[in-house]
């Protein structure tokens, strides 16, 4: 089996190689299908016996979870970590746990820091349990998939860290009333993304998420452009594998400056269009994303999940997948409607 | 009619000029501004840039000088916070200036609240707030009661992380009319609508309207899961909840 691309035959990839091509900017067989974030909800967890929060703390529940987004939705990548809180657990962030049919949270109004004096980042941090367990999990589905599935891992950038730290409110405040302690926690906690990153890529991973939330609903384009567009360019430089930058909302604005960083892809939001999105990185970057999750996938058909896709792969987006972590009780057709389209979509084209 | 000129302020002449773009948005800031007295003027100013000790010493100097806390409250704090308001809306500015200006809103809210809580001023009725359960966030929730408070109405605040059975055992406690939700997650809003599905249940939902919020929350969410409000900010938190509760009465 082979498809054409630009009349070009490319033969039939495997999922890891076609991820892979996509990330590199490659041509590709058909457009993949990503979870740069997580696909992980109550029905999964009941197949394979995974249930949060276990499947959150320990490595076996850990990848079993994680593989059923490729042995059950058919994607092409798998994602083990499916919150954003296992380096804060870490670095001392009083914890919710919570049961199955909720995510874990750091709790915010407890912060652990108040100044850039306070940040202490062990230098064995990916020894704690709760990123052990990342590090584990990611040996296990490298054994159980082998080179047959991309396998993304998942590094908290400092600017999600600083939120968890020095709670979200608190942080936004300093950031407008004293921009160089702001630079200074964020300077201390790279150390953090940097570490967890290159560990997981020793543990087996093909590329790394690299949530950071500036977010167009909570701050400007500008202040990306001022705290943290240098900061992911420093990461591009010193992670050695394929970063995927993920930042929910509106992120149209600064889309510009996200495409500046070296970074392989930017994981985008529904919130932003996928034609003008593209225009805006203009092939300096490539997009994943953006089916709508409390709407669409959580909410509507399969039809309604198959027409988001289309309009994805319409504007060329490169691949294809949740805007983010999907509401836990997502139904399994509506996740498999996704790669469904793109078959769909590519048999059309 | 009132011209921006009629504003002594310089900053609030700017700021309508800059900022404002709704025709009837101008009409109103410029007519309420333009018969402020001048030390209102400037503490809805010291709001806009966020300045919280200004926002402290000229409401305690209006009140120093015999101005009614009411009159410092809807011409000077609100007023000035009605135009950040519209300039979070429109993407002038984002949370960290919000932030900025809440707390400075807070200074002179400080100086304002003991007297009208002592001179039982009318109230326009109760709102129950909480962020749903599995969710965290509570700077929109904060920034809507703030602004709630601040237009007169009694706020209960149940905090983060609240239950299905929580929101309905304060509204039977209560008896308030008007319930608001938020969540910033995407993950956590379906909780808006199982905590909808629970009033149903226990044949409260007509005992109530409920109002909705938060940055992935759209109108068109809140319609589906049978939502009585929605608003897009804390601006608009007040008048959806002035809706609700007339229609609710």
């Amino acid at each position: 089996m082979e498809s054409q691309q630009n009349g070009r035959a490319i033969p039939t990839m495997t999922s890891r190689e076609r991820v892979l091509a996509a990330l590199r900017g490659q041509p590709v067989d058909r457009t993949p299908v990503c979870c740069p974030t997580s696909v992980a909800t109550v029905e999964l967890m009941d197949l394979v016996d995974a249930p949060f929060p276990d499947a959150n703390r320990r490595a076996e529940p850990m990848a079993r979870l994680a593989a059923t987004a490729h042995t059950i939705l058919g994607f092409d990548s798998v994602m083990p970590v499916f919150s954003i809180i296992q380096e804060s657990s870490a670095l001392g962030c009083k914890m919710q746990w919570e049961g199955k049919d909720n995510w874990p949270t750091v709790r915010m109004s407890e912060p652990i820091w108040e100044s850039p004096d306070d940040i202490y980042v062990p230098n064995d941090l990916t020894s704690h349990p709760d990123t052990r367990c990342v590090l584990d999990a990611i040996k296990l589905l490298r054994q159980e998939l082998g080179e047959e599935v991309a396998i993304i891992g998942k590094t908290m950038g400092p600017w999600s860290l600083a939120y968890h730290c020095f709670g979200v409110e608190k942080f936004l405040l300093l950031s407008l009333d004293d921009p160089a302690a702001t630079k200074e926690i964020l300077e201390k906690l790279k150390k953090v993304t940097i570490d967890f990153g290159k560990a997981q890529i020793e543990a087996g991973v093909d590329a790394l998420t690299l949530p950071d939330h500036a977010t167009g609903d909570l701050v400007s384009g500008e202040y990306y452009q001022r705290y943290l567009r240098d900061l992911h360019i420093e990461f591009a430089e010193r992670i050695p594998c394929p970063l995927i930058l993920h930042i929910c909302g509106r992120t149209v604005d600064r889309m510009g400056f996200i495409a500046e960083t070296g970074m392989a892809a930017f994981h985008y939001d529904s919130k932003n269009k996928p034609a003008e999105s593209m225009d805006t990185v203009a092939g300096r970057i490539a997009l994943v994303g953006n089916i709508n999750n409390p709407e669409t996938l959580f909410s509507k058909t399969a039809d309604d999940v198959k027409a988001e896709v289309f309009a994805n792969l319409d504007a060329g987006v490169q691949m294809i997948g949740p805007e983010c972590a999907i509401p836990l009780q997502t139904s399994i057709a509506n996740l498999r409607a996704i790669p469904e389209a793109v078959q769909e979509w590519h048999a059309r084209h | 009619m009132a011209e921006l000129s009629d504003i002594r302020n310089q900053i609030l002449q700017d700021e309508i000029e800059e900022y404002l773009e709704r025709p009837e948005e101008i009409t109103r800031f410029i007519e309420l501004f333009s018969r402020a007295k001048p030390a209102l003027q400037d503490i809805a100013a010291a709001i806009i840039e966020g300045d919280d000790d200004a926002a402290d010493s000229l409401t305690a100097a209006a009140l120093e000088h015999g101005i009614e806390a009411i009159e410092i409250m809807d011409d000077g704090l609100i007023g000035g916070m009605g135009i950040v308001g519209i300039k979070f809306r429109e993407n002038f500015v984002f949370v960290p200036e919000v932030l900025s200006c809440a707390r400075a809103m807070r200074a002179g809210m400080a100086h304002i609240e003991p007297i009208l809580s002592a001179a039982g001023v009318e109230k326009h009725g109760t709102v129950i707030m909480g962020t749903v359960k599995g969710d965290l966030h509570d700077i929109g929730k904060n920034l809507c009661i703030m602004m709630l408070r601040g237009s007169g109405f009694d706020v209960i605040d149940l905090g983060v992380d609240v239950a299905e059975d929580t929101f309905i055992d304060a509204v039977e406690e209560s008896g308030a009319k008007v319930l608001g939700m938020s969540a910033l997650l995407t993950t956590t809003m379906p909780n808006m609508g199982r905590t909808i599905e629970a009033f149903i249940d226990a044949d409260l939902r007509d005992d109530v309207q409920i109002m909705v919020g938060g940055a992935p929350v759209t109108q068109e969410f809140s319609d589906d899961m049978g939502a009585d409000g929605y608003g897009p900010d804390a601006l608009s938190c007040v008048a959806v909840a002035k809706e609700l509760m007339a229609a609710g009465a």
